[in-house]
């Protein structure tokens, strides 16, 4: 079997057995794939508790259909700021849970793995915010095919950003302007195009949402980011729960 | 797998769902239990004997036979209390003979990605404890992982309004250990916290 050798981020530990551990990677050259980490508990010299939650590692693998083998793992950075921070663990295990379930097995990404990458970098050197728990969101709904039609009105062709008013329907083919739709959540284009710029910019913190906008925006994408997942995301609890006890 | 016996299939199936015994280790341990029944016997009295007498400490929730436990009840430091996050990081702590106050068993650690949330830990025991005023100091002894940093961080935002001295295990290379082997995060923490001379 051919050792392979890639970059990744740990999405996931699964303890198995009384030694062993199936780790979910993202990993940029294949994707996500899971691998199981033989006496990973005890092994301190091939592992040395480099098998953590949102750690960056370079990887040995023999890549196999199914569960891959972990030969060994260096670490690039474990995020030593993220993990001092309740809020910052919350942001980081919540966009490592997206990614997970967004993504099919085995389907590299090159795309969404640097926007991973990029967003835990901007927690680890920077405060948490929710402008970029929503750049985040909006770019990886983006490079996954998710993202919502944000430039023109799908039922009259209208430019969404010149319209007065805008109204987002869940259900039905996302925003649309208020001459086409009289029922929905109202919004303001204002939102539309602060997400528009947050597809464009590639840089985190480049994007600041004000005060309502962030709510408009926030209510926008977590209602899109739902509709494509069967079952909530446990990291999103936590998140609030930290951010309470944080007193954001 | 079809075996001869049904209750020894019963057996091999009970024993199957220990941790890390899997269909031929149960197959071996029932053979062995069926060549020497005294063992067996003995095995027997024993599990029967830790179902009847063994359960949780009602003050830190440690495994007992008797409630309180030796600890809570002994003359151990009551101001000092030791937070950990199974009974076996207990039993650990007190092998090592460091500690000399009392502990806590939070039977867990949050976990942003497994749903473990406060509610799910004996945190709101430990909170009712602090409240008490007998406690000067409160070590943080959970694991080192991202789930045990969270407890310990969040911990900290509940009970530092207290007033409570608030301290957390060291990080550090092993005892015996070649710095060139230990890995680059231990490293970083350990020359972070080092000590003066």
């Amino acid at each position: 079997m051919r050792e392979n050798r890639c970059e990744a981020v740990v999405l996931a530990v699964l303890d198995y057995g009384e030694a062993d551990k199936i780790i979910t990677f993202f990993t940029r050259e294949h994707g996500k794939i899971k691998c199981i980490a033989r006496n990973a508990k005890n092994s301190r010299r091939r592992f040395g508790g480099v098998l953590e939650l949102f750690a960056r590692l370079r990887l040995q693998i023999v890549l196999r259909e199914g569960l891959s083998r972990l030969q060994g793992a260096d670490v690039v950075t474990i995020f030593p700021h993220i993990r001092e921070d309740l809020s910052k663990i919350g942001y980081a295990g919540y966009a490592c849970e997206l990614s997970d379930r967004m993504l099919p097995e085995a389907q590299a990404n090159v795309r969404l793995y640097r926007l991973l990458v990029s967003y835990l970098e901007q927690l680890d050197s920077f405060p948490c915010s929710a402008d970029d728990r929503r750049f985040f969101e909006v770019n990886l709904l983006n490079v996954t095919g998710y993202r919502p039609a944000l430039e023109i009105c799908p039922n009259c062709g209208a430019e969404l950003v010149s319209a007065p008013l805008l109204r987002y329907l869940p259900t039905q083919s996302g925003i649309s302007c208020g001459c086409c739709r009289q029922a929905g959540r109202e919004i303001s284009p204002l939102t539309v195009s602060l997400l528009n710029a947050a597809l464009q910019s590639g840089r985190f913190g480049a994007i600041r949402f004000p005060g309502t906008l962030l709510d408009e925006a926030g209510g926008i994408l977590d209602s899109i980011i739902a509709s494509h997942l069967n079952r909530p995301l446990h990291s999103l609890s936590f998140l609030q729960e930290a951010l309470l006890v944080e007193g954001y | 797998m079809i075996y001869l016996s049904k209750s020894l299939t019963k057996l091999i199936g009970e024993l199957k769902k220990l941790p890390g015994v899997g269909e031929k280790t149960a197959l071996r341990l029932a053979l062995h239990l069926l060549k020497s029944p005294a063992n067996g016997t003995a095995l027997a009295e024993s599990l029967r004997e830790v179902q009847n007498s063994v359960r949780f400490c009602s003050t830190c929730y440690a495994i007992t036979e008797d409630d309180p436990c030796y600890i809570c009840s002994g003359s151990r430091d009551a101001t000092a209390i030791c937070v950990v996050e199974e009974p076996q990081d207990l039993m650990a702590i007190e092998r090592s003979g460091a500690f000399k106050g009392r502990y806590h068993v939070l039977h867990g650690a949050l976990s942003p990605l497994n749903g473990v949330m406060p509610g799910n830990l004996r945190i709101n025991q430990l909170l009712e404890r602090l409240r008490g005023g007998m406690v000067k100091e409160v070590l943080l002894a959970t694991n080192f992982s991202v789930e045990g940093e969270a407890t310990a961080l969040y911990l900290t935002k509940l009970i530092k309004p207290l007033g409570i001295k608030l301290t957390r295990l060291a990080y550090g290379i092993p005892l015996g250990s070649d710095l060139e082997y230990v890995d680059t995060a231990t490293v970083q923490k350990a020359v972070e916290g080092r000590n003066i001379l």
